[in-house]
């Protein structure tokens, strides 16, 4: 379609996107959309969460901003939310730790004094949802994480650059689907 | 870039203005050189500037529609030596066909046909020209080609002009003088071809237009599409249910859409047989991201059934609105994103709730909103499969189900994948 389309949500597991320090954008404009790029090759703007809301902690100091933790099968994301994402704050208020939550939201970088590049999620939405869509979205996660990997050696532009810049390890985030999807089996 | 200031040198000096030579070149290297703007971008950034520094209107440096004209007369061509675009011609025909016509910019669309062929032609409203009746022949001085759908068509514009001849030509009109091909309607894909539709007439739509007698969408074992009957064809009715065979219609293309038109040379034959009507479901598994505004409780025209905005009808104006659900879903499967509707029916099941269990709520917290809000929290974050039609962006959903649990074989079958490096 011509002009907007809507970014579609990408699914990466927490060591991913911890691992993951590239951005960009696509053109000059100041309104084109920040993309950060994985080692695996995935091109993230928007994604899409399933995971364990672990801890919930109001860090503003003139007004309230909650940072929450949620953990996935291969580590953690960092999710703020403040007075601009209303509802999704008002979510991390109500609810209670732990609880299965469902998050849309746009990927977010800060980069510290010493360099390091931290990320996390800016949600555009929180819901509370129930054990078996988490398991859905590991498998669904695993699935396009693999997919991912597997083309990585396609040399499409964004599996290129990715390996450039990480010099991706392939067998490594092997490893990591493997340990999930046991995981994953023995909670059945 | 020295050929560049040349010709805006040139044009000034018509204009009246004698402006350096160097000027121009320094402004231009400028530009061009340090500032690394597309020779396009810095010839118009120049251009602009000077007519900015002479006080000359943008109009008498440009005519017609943004193009530049050559001056003097456009050379006279044949309809089939048109090839390029921006083509500045003049061509002399007969008027072969007159196209009924619904946008407010356009005064006449039709075709102009010579000794070597036809070609379309487009006369807009801020052309202001005089009319023109099919079969007459005339003489279009200085039209430029434009390119639309891949197809060569001329426009008539500010710079046009038109001069009625007093003579007739034999014109071989394309179309409708030989029977045209039959398709299906999901192979209708490119407007301006002259085609025959068999199919069933799904639905017949409310119109308030003068000039269209009836519009609707007629279906076949592919699909559907929509078609209009415009009231200066003359035809009969039809009929929503019965099946009939529209021999030479148009195919369009209106707001991305694909629709045929009934036109003068087209005729509508009743059959008597069923077509059953294929829908082409398609079946679409994603996380559901999103629900849009205009979900949820909303009020419907009891004349036309679109939904109102702030108690209004965008057709009908203010009218007493009935109450439907409905849900405009964002699926997503980290691959692409597709929108999903949902009517009253398929909400009040995904949702758990009635339509009068919704007017109540609204009626409590005196706020529709609440709705939305009820079904985005039960909805948004979770897996569904929807399933039906694909109508533009959208699925027309005949079913929804929420993904059912985790299947052991699918991690299974995941797990040797993974190891299989």
């Amino acid at each position: 379609m011509a002009g907007y389309y809507r970014e579609v949500a990408k699914r990466i597991f927490a060591q991913e996107f911890r691992e993951s320090n590239l951005t960009f954008k696509d053109g000059e404009d100041q309104y084109a959309p920040q993309y950060l790029l994985t080692p695996t090759g995935a091109k993230v703007n928007r994604m899409f969460i399933v995971g364990t809301l672990t801890e919930k902690e109001d860090i503003g100091t003139d007004s309230e901003y909650w940072r929450g933790r949620v953990s996935d099968p291969t580590g953690s994301f960092l999710v703020y939310a403040g007075q601009y994402q209303p509802e999704a704050a008002q979510v991390l208020v109500e609810c209670e730790t732990p609880a299965f939550v469902a998050i849309v939201g746009k990927q977010s970088t800060y980069t510290t004094d010493e360099g390091d590049v931290l990320t996390s999620v800016r949600p555009e939405s929180i819901q509370v949802v129930d054990g078996n869509t988490r398991d859905l979205w590991v498998l669904d996660t695993a699935k396009q994480t693999l997919n991912r990997i597997n083309s990585l050696k396609d040399c499409g532009n964004d599996a290129v650059k990715a390996v450039e810049h990480y010099n991706t390890d392939a067998d490594q985030y092997r490893t990591m689907l493997k340990q999930a999807l046991e995981l994953l089996k023995e909670q059945q | 870039m020295n050929e560049t200031a040349k010709q805006i040198k040139d044009k000034f000096f018509e204009l009246g203005v004698d402006i350096p030579i160097g000027d121009i070149e320094e402004r231009l290297d400028k530009l061009i050189t340090k500032f690394r703007v597309p020779v396009n971008e810095a010839r118009r950034s120049v251009i602009n500037y000077f007519l900015k520094e002479h006080n000359i209107a943008r109009s008498d440096y440009f005519t017609g529609q943004g193009e530049q004209m050559p001056y003097g007369e456009s050379p006279q061509v044949n309809t089939a030596d048109i090839s390029k675009v921006d083509m500045w011609v003049s061509v002399k025909g007969k008027i072969v066909q007159l196209w009924d016509n619904d946008h407010d910019s356009i005064s006449q669309v039709g075709l102009i046909g010579d000794e070597t062929g036809t070609i379309k032609f487009t006369k807009w409203q801020n052309a202001e020209l005089p009319d023109m009746e099919e079969g007459k022949c005339y003489l279009f001085k200085n039209v430029i080609s434009k390119e639309w759908n891949g197809r060569i068509n001329i426009d008539l514009n500010k710079n046009t002009s038109i001069e009625e001849l007093d003579m007739d030509m034999d014109i071989d009109v394309p179309g409708p003088s030989t029977e045209s091909p039959q398709v299906n309607t999901a192979d209708i894909l490119e407007a301006d071809r002259w085609i025959s539709v068999r199919g069933k007439i799904v639905q017949l739509w409310d119109n308030n237009h003068d000039s269209i007698s009836q519009v609707g969408l007629i279906g076949d074992e592919s699909g559907t599409i929509k078609f209009t009957n415009w009231q200066s064809a003359e035809l009969p009715d039809v009929e929503e249910g019965k099946c009939y065979l529209f021999s030479n219609v148009v195919s369009n293309e209106w707001n991305d859409k694909i629709q045929i038109n009934l036109n003068k040379n087209t005729l509508i034959e009743e059959i008597d047989e069923d077509i059953e009507v294929g829908t082409s479901a398609i079946t679409f598994t994603g996380a559901l991201v999103d629900i849009q505004s205009g979900s949820g409780l909303i009020k419907r025209c009891p004349e036309c059934k679109r939904s109102l905005t702030k108690g209004a009808c965008t057709e009908h104006g203010k009218v007493e609105g009935l109450y439907d659900l409905r849900i405009k879903a964002v699926v997503d499967d980290g691959i692409v994103t597709q929108e999903a509707l949902l009517n009253r029916e398929l909400t009040e099941q995904v949702g758990e709730l009635t339509l009068d269990d919704a007017i109540s709520m609204a009626a409590d917290a005196l706020d529709q909103g609440v709705v939305l809000d009820g079904l985005k929290k039960k909805l948004v974050g979770k897996y569904y499969t929807v399933i039906g039609p694909r109508m533009d962006r959208y699925i027309l959903v005949d079913s929804i189900e929420q993904e059912s649990q985790v299947d052991i074989a699918l991690i299974n079958d995941l797990l040797t994948k993974v190891e299989v490096a």
